[in-house]
């Protein structure tokens, strides 16, 4: 099948077979590779990447699902520098391995937009379907509220 | 009496720049853009071949035939591989696996054939299509089992099997090691305790659950040359592993070329061989063609090394007066169908089991027990957080018996700098009982504390723990380091970052020694074409050993340059200093010349001549004081573990007595880092690991069916913590005795952190409630049930 | 990587929508809706379907709005879509608690609501509070439309009343002063399926609804907990009362997520807690709705 997906505000015309998925789509024919192939059953957040400005899964996502619909991934969101975000996750040494960096940052983009003052909770709220077996999640919560005390995301 | 080490690291701690600050990562930006690239990201254009592995569904079976037919004309297949392509046997310490099963499956998910096609989907398509048939025998599933003398064999030609020499296999049974320490008289020692406590504790298998899956990509080149990329924590080991292995179809150590780039995550999973030479013998097949293999999160479950499984005896006598006098520790590890890696965690703990304490008399068995469950192998800890449950557990409850507080009683005991250990060699320096005093004030240990919550109680824990590195005796790193125009400056090395922050720790170390800011290097992941030597990244040791290689390769470096300076201007080497990236001189102090201005092209002299050119060293350390030869009936007389690392950990929780739930309202951790070159990574890795290790603790648990398959091998029902399963507060602390040989005193505190999770869970559970739960997990589940039939 | 192929249509109506199942009865068409579960069943190779029917371009299937004291949701209503709704918030809460439990973020951005009770596992999260709340499913076939109570939706494991040839439009739910409560039992803060779980609903003059999840192969009501509540303010010998009937209401079993007994003795204290909370809600000074209650 033919389908129309707008990455990173790039159009792409794709030709996909109906059990392909959207995670795969992105990697393979789209070249973007910072959504990460961890689990495919949505348990993990590797996969993550904004739908419409939304976090989903894209191992969930058949990529014929995702015709005129936006994605973002990390690279969508780094293209003039980095966010402030991301400016306190380098400064404050947030990741380890950095697998599961890019799902991170979306989700917590995602929480930033819908909630620019959140409470520690709602960012363990927001980051809960994200697997991180490195940092134990401190640092990353902390980093992301105070990006949220720094201003927007 | 101490130990004396041969090389004498440099340290001048008052005058520190780099090493000991929170530098940021070297390698932050990449991981926060996405452009950190991992093996799976990487393109390797349209010839892409992918493989589909086909498993056992049984955990002990005879491979009665195989056919392959229907798959090889299946849509797409290039080629269809069995174990009779690949008759060739490999191990990292013992010879006991196949590339592809031969005549017998040993555990479930084992692999037994291979299809190599077009497409990921028409590899798994076809993979279904190929046909096994199986004489399916009885499993042997526990260790204790195993070791009964009318059990089945497992591996009926252990006595064949070649193996390091400090492992002592026997023949016809089950156990493929048995490591025996005999120290003193302990019947005697018991006889004479006043007090003398015997249990058993049981601990189940986990798995690592590094994010990033195992993934392999392997090309054979039409000129012969194997390349492998792969997620790994030991290229050059790898690299031993598949030139040994497949030297049969004619490679040398030469041909066989190892690139690891950045790795998801590793806990000890990705280290040694597993998966990855399925990938490697595959590619032979199918010359010029890359072949990836990536494991599902199933496969990563069950056919990756797992934690192994224990059953723990434990018996400890004491005196009135809280001094430890016996300690006689019997471990049966569920070592599982093959112990090439994992034979070798068995060995670490039974040199140990005692922990971190002054023993006198010790009776260690730590027996590896061959069983039909998933290969056991390394995982962060090493075996030690295993006996640590049963020991630290068994601590506190003698000291409660004999009317002693659980930390003055554990402060008596401690190890410290000289005592002997349980193999004769003596404990290094250490800060144990400075961590044990901070983490008791941390937790405010010996304060009682109430909830306003009727329906909850809060108990307090403490915990001790020691780890050693575990590894040959003559495990070595080694560095390359070259400057560029600018005055930067590239490492190579060939330990992996896995997250814990290795690179920049380097980075730190170099910029020490050389005055050039951590931002101005450099070090890149291995290629071991181009990279030198590292053993492994495994065993906390890479910041000790990689790190004195680099230091080695800076002072080379640095003698190099003062070297050209007094070529050039005569001043004499001795009286040349570094700063802020300039030579400078104790004795002219006008004199300054910028590193940039002569790294690379050297120096003009008067006459027109140049001196000096690019400037590169390199560095390699290996410890020479240690030795693997003890005597396998007493573990006398070696010297097998270069120093202990050590620490406390001591938690608050709350428990809510219906449910069973836990929160961990506090936890701090203390660990003796000797010289933390980089704080912020050092906590990093307090907190990382302590989450890690109270999962072990709350709920993980790899559960088997009876016939042997793993019934939760995804995330939906092996449960790893999310941002809402971490303690409300950490208190990371550390000590920094230094370690005499470490680079500026550093020794490593990366497995250390999950060591005492699980007996300070037990023993705060024990605290609030009463109730003592000796077998792992310490589920809310198990919590609530005890709790409720402890009240009737 | 989802090894087996099939055929995808997205219908842009109901009627096209019903014709293509009708053209393709049986279990070899599946629909598709927020695909948290399809995708990864299929991924898993759990289900094997020739046609998949994505139902996501028919219009008017995602509104929620309030037809009188009548809540209507449609069936491509997401999770998020309701923790997000004002009018949820203010008419029923409790659907709030629920869906705040269910997975994480990035899976209640796509899961629906509808697709969680029509996948019907006996863990299903918005069973007991639909089950509680009276909802009523409603569904369009090749015959127009017709309603189901949710006391007739489940019908066995993972089935429901949906025949093959129907599409869930929307579920209604006809709403007065409540109190409410769902209890969750997991096996950690973090996302998890329910162990066991309890939606309760309390109205004015002690009227109860009591329904559990986990227990049985369907989320299951208790006629007989409701009617020894009914009637009367809650106190401790009343909930003793009740909690000691729960034993002969659920059917546990166990596996590897949690013991029949332990299931049981957490049904217990959830049904406790979850009385306790509902009532005080409805008296306004109950814990807030989200708190977790164990």
């Amino acid at each position: 099948m033919e389908v129309e997906i707008k990455v990173n505000g790039e159009d792409w015309a794709l030709s996909v077979a109906p059990a392909d998925v959207l995670l795969d789509v992105l990697r393979e024919q789209v070249g973007t590779k910072s959504p990460k192939i961890g689990c495919e059953r949505g348990d993990c957040g590797s996969c993550t990447i904004l739908m419409d400005g939304r976090t989903v899964r894209s191992c969930l996502v058949l990529a014929v699902e995702a015709e005129r619909h936006e994605i973002t991934t990390v690279e969508g969101i780094s293209f003039e520098g980095l966010s402030p975000l991301q400016d306190v996750f380098l400064s404050s040494n947030a990741f380890q391995c950095g697998f599961c960096a890019p799902g991170i940052v979306l989700s917590a983009t995602e929480l930033l937009e819908q909630n620019p003052d959140p409470s520690r909770h709602d960012v363990q709220e927001a980051l809960a379907g994200n697997l991180c077996r490195c940092t134990g999640y401190e640092p990353i919560i902390e980093a992301v509220l105070e990006a949220a005390k720094g201003g927007s995301a | 009496m101490t130990t004396t080490y041969p090389f004498d690291a440099e340290s001048k701690d008052d005058e520190l720049k780099s090493v000991g600050t929170p530098a940021v990562r070297i390698d932050g930006l990449e991981k926060i853009s996405g452009a950190a690239e991992f093996v799976d990201d990487i393109d390797f254009g349209p010839g892409l071949l992918h493989a589909a592995i086909v498993e056992s569904p049984h955990a002990f079976a005879r491979i009665l035939s195989i056919d392959t037919t229907a798959a090889e004309q299946a849509k797409g297949v290039v080629k269809v591989v069995t174990g009779k392509d690949f008759p060739y046997k490999f191990g990292m310490y013992m010879e006991d696996r196949y590339i592809f099963a031969q005549d017998h499956v040993r555990f479930a998910g084992e692999q037994v054939a291979g299809v190599i096609a077009r497409s990921h989907r028409e590899a798994v398509q076809a993979a279904a299509l190929i046909e096994v048939d199986y004489e399916v025998l009885e499993p042997l599933l526990d260790p204790k089992e195993a070791f009964a003398e009318e059990a089945d064999l497992i591996h009926p030609d252990l006595g064949d099997y070649t193996h390091v020499p400090w492992f002592f296999p026997k023949a016809d049974t089950n156990i493929a090691h048995w490591r025996k320490i005999r120290k003193g008289d302990t019947e005697k020692a018991f006889a004479e305790a006043d007090f003398v406590l015997e249990d058993t504790y049981r601990v189940p298998r986990y798995a690592h659950c590094a994010i990033e899956p195992h993934v392999t990509v392997s090309k054979l080149d039409h000129a012969d040359r194997l390349t492998v990329w792969t997620a790994s924590q030991s290229p050059h080991t790898q690299r031993h592993l598949f030139a040994e292995a497949l030297a049969p179809l004619g490679f040398t150590h030469k041909d066989v070329r190892v690139i690891t780039p950045y790795i998801g995550g590793g806990f000890g999973g990705k280290a040694g061989v597993s998966m990855e030479i399925m990938g490697a013998a595959m590619a032979t097949l199918v010359k010029g063609r890359p072949v990836k293999v990536r494991w599902t999160r199933e496969q990563e479950f069950y056919n990756t090394y797992q934690r192994q499984g224990v059953i723990a005896e434990l018996k400890v006598g004491v005196m009135n007066d809280g001094t430890i006098t016996a300690v006689q520790h019997r471990l049966y590890w569920d070592a599982g169908a093959y112990v090439e890696y994992g034979a070798n965690v068995v060995n670490a703990a039974g040199l140990s089991a005692t922990g971190p304490y002054r023993v006198p008399n010790i009776t260690n068995d730590s027996l590896c027990m061959y069983t039909n469950l998933p290969p056991g192998g390394p995982y962060r800890g090493f075996g030690y957080s295993e006996f640590h449950f049963g020991l630290e557990s068994h601590m506190d409850r003698i000291a409660e018996a004999i009317g002693m507080d659980a930390v003055e009683f554990r402060r008596k005991n401690a190890i410290v700098e000289g005592d002997e250990l349980s193999y004769g060699a003596h404990m290094n320096p250490s800060g144990l009982i400075e961590a044990i005093d901070k983490t008791a004030a941390a937790i405010d240990w010996g304060v009682e504390e109430t909830s306003d919550n009727p329906d909850t109680v809060i108990g307090k824990g403490m915990a001790l723990f020691w780890k050693a590195p575990a590894m040959p005796p003559n495990a070595s790193s080694a560095s390359f380091l070259k400057f560029n125009e600018d005055g930067s400056i590239n490492i190579t090395v060939s330990g992996m970052e896995l997250g814990q922050g290795y690179l920049t720790v380097m980075a730190q170390i170099a910029s020490e020694v050389l005055t050039v800011p951590v931002d101005k290097i450099r070090v890149e992941t291995p290629d071991t074409d181009r990279n030198p030597y590292e053993w492994q990244t495994v065993a906390s040791h890479v910041t000790w050993s990689s790190g004195l290689a680099v230091q080695k390769a800076a002072i080379e470096a640095r003698e190099k340059i003062f070297d050209v300076i007094h070529q050039v201007y005569g001043y004499e080497d001795d009286s040349l200093y570094l700063e802020n990236e300039t030579v400078r001189c104790k004795t002219d102090p006008e004199f300054v010349k910028p590193l940039r201005e002569f790294v690379i092209d050297g120096i003009q002299t008067e006459e027109g001549t140049w001196r000096g050119g690019p400037i590169i060293a390199s560095g390699k350390f290996m410890p020479e004081f240690t030795n693997a030869n003890s005597d396998p009936e007493t573990g006398q007389g070696g010297h097998p573990n270069v120093h202990y690392t050590v620490g406390a950990t001591g938690v608050v929780l709350e428990i809510d007595k219906d449910t069973g739930r836990v929160w961990v309202r506090k936890a701090a951790l203390a660990v003796d880092a000797g010289r933390a070159i980089n704080p912020d990574l050092v906590k990093g890795q307090i907190v990382g690991g302590l989450v890690q290790g109270l999962a072990t603790v709350l709920y993980e648990d790899m559960r088997f069916d009876e016939g042997g398959k793993m019934m939760n091998p995804n995330f939906t029902d092996y449960k790893i913590p999310t941002a809402f399963d971490i303690p409300d507060e950490i208190i990371p602390i550390i000590v920094e005795v230094p370690q005499p040989d470490g680079p500026f005193g550093a020794r490593g505190v990366g497995e250390h952190t999950m060591i005492a999770a699980a007996p300070v869970i037990a023993n705060a559970v024990y605290n609030a409630l009463g109730t003592r739960i000796k077998s792992m997990p310490v589920t809310q589940e198990k919590i609530a049930m005890a709790f409720r039939e402890q009240q009737t | 990587m989802i090894a087996k192929e099939f055929d995808y249509q997205r219908p842009a109506t109901l009627e096209e929508a019903t014709a293509i199942l009708v053209a393709h009865p049986g279990e070899t068409t599946r629909i598709l809706a927020g695909g948290t579960d399809l995708v990864a069943w299929l991924r898993d190779d759990a289900v094997a379907p020739d046609l998949v029917v994505d139902i996501k371009d028919i219009p008017d299937l995602r509104d929620i709005r309030m037809e009188g004291d009548t809540l209507h949701l449609g069936s491509l209503t997401t999770f998020t879509d309701l923790i997000e709704s004002d009018i949820v918030e203010e008419h029923a809460p409790l659907l709030i608690e629920m869906a705040s439990t269910v997975a994480s973020a990035g899976i209640r951005n796509r899961a629906t609501m509808v697709g969680n009770i029509c996948s019907a596992v006996p863990s299903c999260d918005a069973g007991p509070v639909l089950l509680a709340l009276d909802t009523t499913v409603h569904l369009a076939g090749p015959g127009g439309a017709r309603s189901v109570h949710i006391d007739d939706w489940f019908v066995g494991l993972r089935q429901t009343a949906l025949t093959d040839d129907e599409v869930v439009t929307h579920v209604t739910i006809k709403l007065q002063e409540h109190g409410g409560a769902y209890v969750k039992l997991m096996r950690y803060a973090g996302e998890d399926l329910a162990q066991a779980a309890v939606g309760i609903v309390v109205y004015p003059d002690h009227d109860y609804r009591v329904a559990f999840g986990a227990v049985a192969p369907t989320p299951i009501r208790s006629a007989r907990i409701e009617e020894a509540l009914a009637g009367k303010p809650l106190d401790e010998s009343l909930i003793a009362e009740v909690v000691g009937m729960v034993p002969d209401e659920i059917s546990p079993i166990t596996d590897m997520r949690a013991t029949a007994e332990y299931r049981t003795h957490m049904c217990q204290v959830m049904l406790k807690r979850g009385l306790e909370a509902a009532v005080q809600r409805l008296a306004g000074i109950g814990p807030a709705y989200e708190t977790r209650l164990i």
